[in-house]
């Protein structure tokens, strides 16, 4: 049997201690991973209901795919409007949390910097406080006489009017808009009235809402500890003769920091947008504690669209399928940000 | 590495699995001894159909699950179930009462092993009807006709009443009796009309100091009350055909979005608020039209204020209100249906009714309950009243989308991101698509 197989008595035991070590392994990914995904793919072509035991569920092959994304309705509106929401969500946070924990890490980074673990420290606090908490600390900071408004009032010096951050759907390109006298009574009738994939031209322009705004800076502080740790780590790694070197043939800092300090941390960078997009996507505990997917949906997000489906409103396998799709953005979202910044990483 | 190693690490290997599922079984009990039990009790008897409940001598044990509301009620809740172990030495109840108890109940009753008796909200109702969740017992309930017809069609369906309303909750409309006396207006009567509701609220309104003569909140949970006052409907009687698109239910919306565009209403995050009943609390706003539920609260949390209650104003067609309720329900096909319809009965009965009702913070949902509590509790009147004349909060599996979409436009028209047509045109456009689900 051993010659059989073509592998030698001793690699064969080897093999099989290999599988041993990891049969814990492969049985806890299998049981709470392989499983999980393998049933949310089966329920997404199902009408389950999520009341009913899973058995009595019909098998539907697309329909529910079909209902998100060709039939017009209130479950592709609700797909496509939650699917704007998120992307907003994401254009406004990835960048900002990147470019933010890429300065602090920088900053932090200097040699020259005094009490550099305290600032350390403080910078990734908010990344290790329980996400609940800290939204229900933002509720606060953004009611309407909260201290969000208090400050900005102080600093235009009472010019600015106190908004009830968390109940106001208006979009920011929207508001900008109207500053030039176009609403949506004034818009031209092809805005208002085509609707792609069920939502108006006009509402794909909104922008992200105030309230959704709100979320993004909340979002974007508890988030870039950890961004800025990694690249931290990433910029330790940089070796100092490079720095040295470069001095010694006369480079400023700036461009020091543009040609030997980014084209370093590429790979980072890569890693982190990459982070950045899957977390923005699934964004769904802070929208959970302080919007509900309200005002006027314009914070419902695709990952609290699920659990609404599966939970409010007895269409699990709606909601499963909408999970599944949610999971191709991201896998093609990653692979387009591949081909962007990883290609040239990977040299 | 040798043979004798590796069978070490195949025994260490199994043992470890074998822990780890002895783990499993053994962690429960600790966790959740309520639940263990209830689930053993409905497995025993399931392995043998045959056997009527349990063989005699043992004890049936009974989960009742629930959410938990003020330590008040929780507490008579814990005593009612204690008195019903007292009474029925073969039946055992236990409470839990739990949070995030939408989820909890979800899964529980997917994975096939649901609490004997558990909250249902009338709203709730036609999703578990659907998925045949509930077994309707209807019919095994203590004298059923004492119950106020409209709580009765709260957990009525396709003419089969699924489970008893446990109590009950209506709206109506609390008014600051200070500010009232301030502005020199007198106090809201049971006849006052939509233009009263409209002319007190704009005298009360002095947006500078940002107090507004009633604060609303963009929820059809609301607004509905003005559509039946206004003689709408949200759908025809057999729930054919959504009727949102009628001049009653544009009325109805036009006043509601028009107290707050003109400025006498605002919503509660613009008065600093989580919800109406702080709002009104903190004297931000002179009227609101909440449930039974907002008294406790002012009496607890604004002890100041200077608060009295009357019936919601009638609209063009008359009186109308919502009621809400929550019923005792049993699941379908549950071993222990006669022992939990045992304890529902109790619960709901006469006596259990009043020992429930008599806390003053839920009202009673028998019809020969009324004066007896009415003597206890008269400033609560314009609530129970509402039971004569009240809606259900309840339409067919699914309406949450149409609720999601009325709030939703609600939310627009007040910011002006929206017109009432259009808010009540794609409303009837998304019942529509429910309906024909």
């Amino acid at each position: 049997m051993t010659v059989a197989t073509g592998i030698r008595g001793e690699d064969r035991q080897n093999a099989i201690a290999g599988w041993l070590f990891m049969t814990p392994t492969i049985l806890i990914f299998s049981v709470f991973i392989i499983i999980p995904i393998i049933a949310a793919v089966y329920f997404s072509m199902t009408d389950w209901n999520g009341i009913s035991p899973p058995i009595e569920a019909n098998f539907i092959g697309l329909d529910n795919y079909k209902a998100i994304l060709t039939e017009p309705g209130i479950r592709q509106t609700d797909f496509f409007t939650a699917l704007k929401n998120t992307t907003y969500f994401a254009l406004g946070v990835v960048p900002m949390q990147t470019i933010i924990s890429l300065l602090l890490a920088v900053v932090v980074n200097q040699s020259l910097l005094r009490f550099k673990s305290f600032f350390r420290t403080t910078y990734y606090f908010p990344s290790i406080t329980s996400s609940v908490a800290i939204s229900l600390m933002f509720l606060f900071f953004y009611q309407k006489s909260g201290l969000v408004n208090q400050v900005l009032g102080t600093l235009t010096f009472g010019a600015w009017e106190p908004i009830a951050w968390m109940a106001d759907p208006r979009g920011l390109i929207h508001i900008v808009l109207s500053w030039f006298g176009l609403t949506i009574r004034t818009a031209p009738d092809f805005l208002t009235q085509t609707s792609l994939f069920g939502v108006t031209l006009w509402s794909w322009i909104s922008g992200p809402s105030v309230a959704l705004t709100g979320i993004m800076i909340m979002n974007t502080w508890t988030t870039i500890g950890t961004m800025m740790i990694i690249f931290l780590a990433a910029l330790q790694d940089i070796p100092n003769f490079v720095y040295e070197a470069s001095q010694i043939d006369g480079a400023t800092a700036w461009t020091q920091f543009r040609r030997i300090t980014l084209p370093m941390l590429r790979p980072t960078m890569f890693f982190v947008v990459t982070l950045g997009l899957i977390g923005t996507y699934q964004v769904f505990d802070q929208i959970y504690v302080m919007s509900s997917g309200g005002p006027a949906k314009t914070t419902l997000t695709i990952a609290y669209l699920v659990y609404r489906n599966g939970f409010n409103n007895s269409q699990m396998g709606l909601g499963a399928a909408i999970a599944i799709l949610l999971f191709i953005i991201i896998f093609a979202l990653t692979m387009i940000q591949r081909r962007i910044t990883g290609s040239e990483a990977d040299n | 590495m040798n043979k004798r190693l590796l069978t070490l690490w195949v025994l260490l290997l199994i043992g470890m699995l074998l822990a780890a599922c002895g783990g499993g079984t053994a962690v429960e009990p600790t966790t959740a001894p309520a639940a263990t039990e209830a689930t053993t009790a409905v497995e025993e008897p399931a392995a043998e159909p045959t056997a009527a409940e349990a063989p005699a001598g043992d004890v049936i044990q009974l989960q009742l699950m629930g959410w938990a509301s003020s330590d008040a009620e929780n507490s008579r809740l814990q005593e009612m179930i204690d008195s019903f172990n007292a009474a029925n030495s073969d039946v055992q109840a236990n409470l839990l009462l739990v949070p995030d108890y939408d989820t909890k109940l979800q899964t529980s009753l997917a994975g096939g092993a649901p609490p004997d008796v558990f909250y249902i909200d009338s709203f709730k109702l036609p999703d578990f009807v659907a998925a045949n969740a509930i077994a309707p017992i209807g019919d095994e309930l203590e004298n059923v006709d004492d119950f106020y017809p409209n709580l009765r069609d709260a957990f009525t369906l396709n003419g089969t009443l699924y489970c008893p309303p446990k109590d009950f909750s209506t709206l109506a409309l609390e008014y600051n009796k200070d500010m009232f006396d301030a502005a020199g207006l007198d106090y809201p009567t049971a006849d006052w009309t939509w233009d009263d509701l409209r002319t007190a609220a704009e005298a009360l309104t002095d947006s500078d100091n940002g107090v507004y003569g009633m604060v609303l909140s963009a929820d059809m949970a609301r607004w509905i009350a003005f559509l039946y006052q206004a003689g709408g409907t949200v759908t025809n009687a057999d729930f054919t055909a959504m009727t949102l698109d009628s001049p009653e239910a544009k009325e109805a919306m036009d006043f509601y979005v028009g107290l707050v565009q003109d400025g006498y209403a605002a919503q509660p995050a613009d008065l600093d608020s989580g919800w109406p009943g702080e709002a009104f609390g903190k004297g931000k706003a002179a009227m609101s039209m909440e449930g039974n539920w907002i008294v406790p609260f002012l009496q607890d949390q604004f002890p100041d204020v200077n608060f009295g209650v009357t019936e919601l104003p009638a609209g063009p067609a008359g009186d109308a209100t919502m009621s809400f309720t929550v019923c005792y329900g049993v699941p379908a096909n549950a071993a222990n249906h006669d022992a939990s319809v045992r304890l529902v009965n109790f619960l709901t009965g006469p006596e259990g009714m009043k020992a429930w009702t008599d806390l003053g913070l839920a009202m009673p949902t028998r019809a020969s309950l009324r004066d007896g509590w009415l003597e206890k509790f008269p400033d609560l009147e314009p609530f129970l009243n509402g039971a004569e004349y009240s809606y259900p909060w309840q339409f067919r599996p699914g309406f949450q989308d149409v609720l999601d979409t009325v709030n939703s436009g609600l939310q627009e028209a007040f910011t002006g991101l929206a017109t009432t047509d259009q808010v009540l045109q794609n409303a009837q456009e998304v019942g529509t698509e429910v309906l024909n689900r």
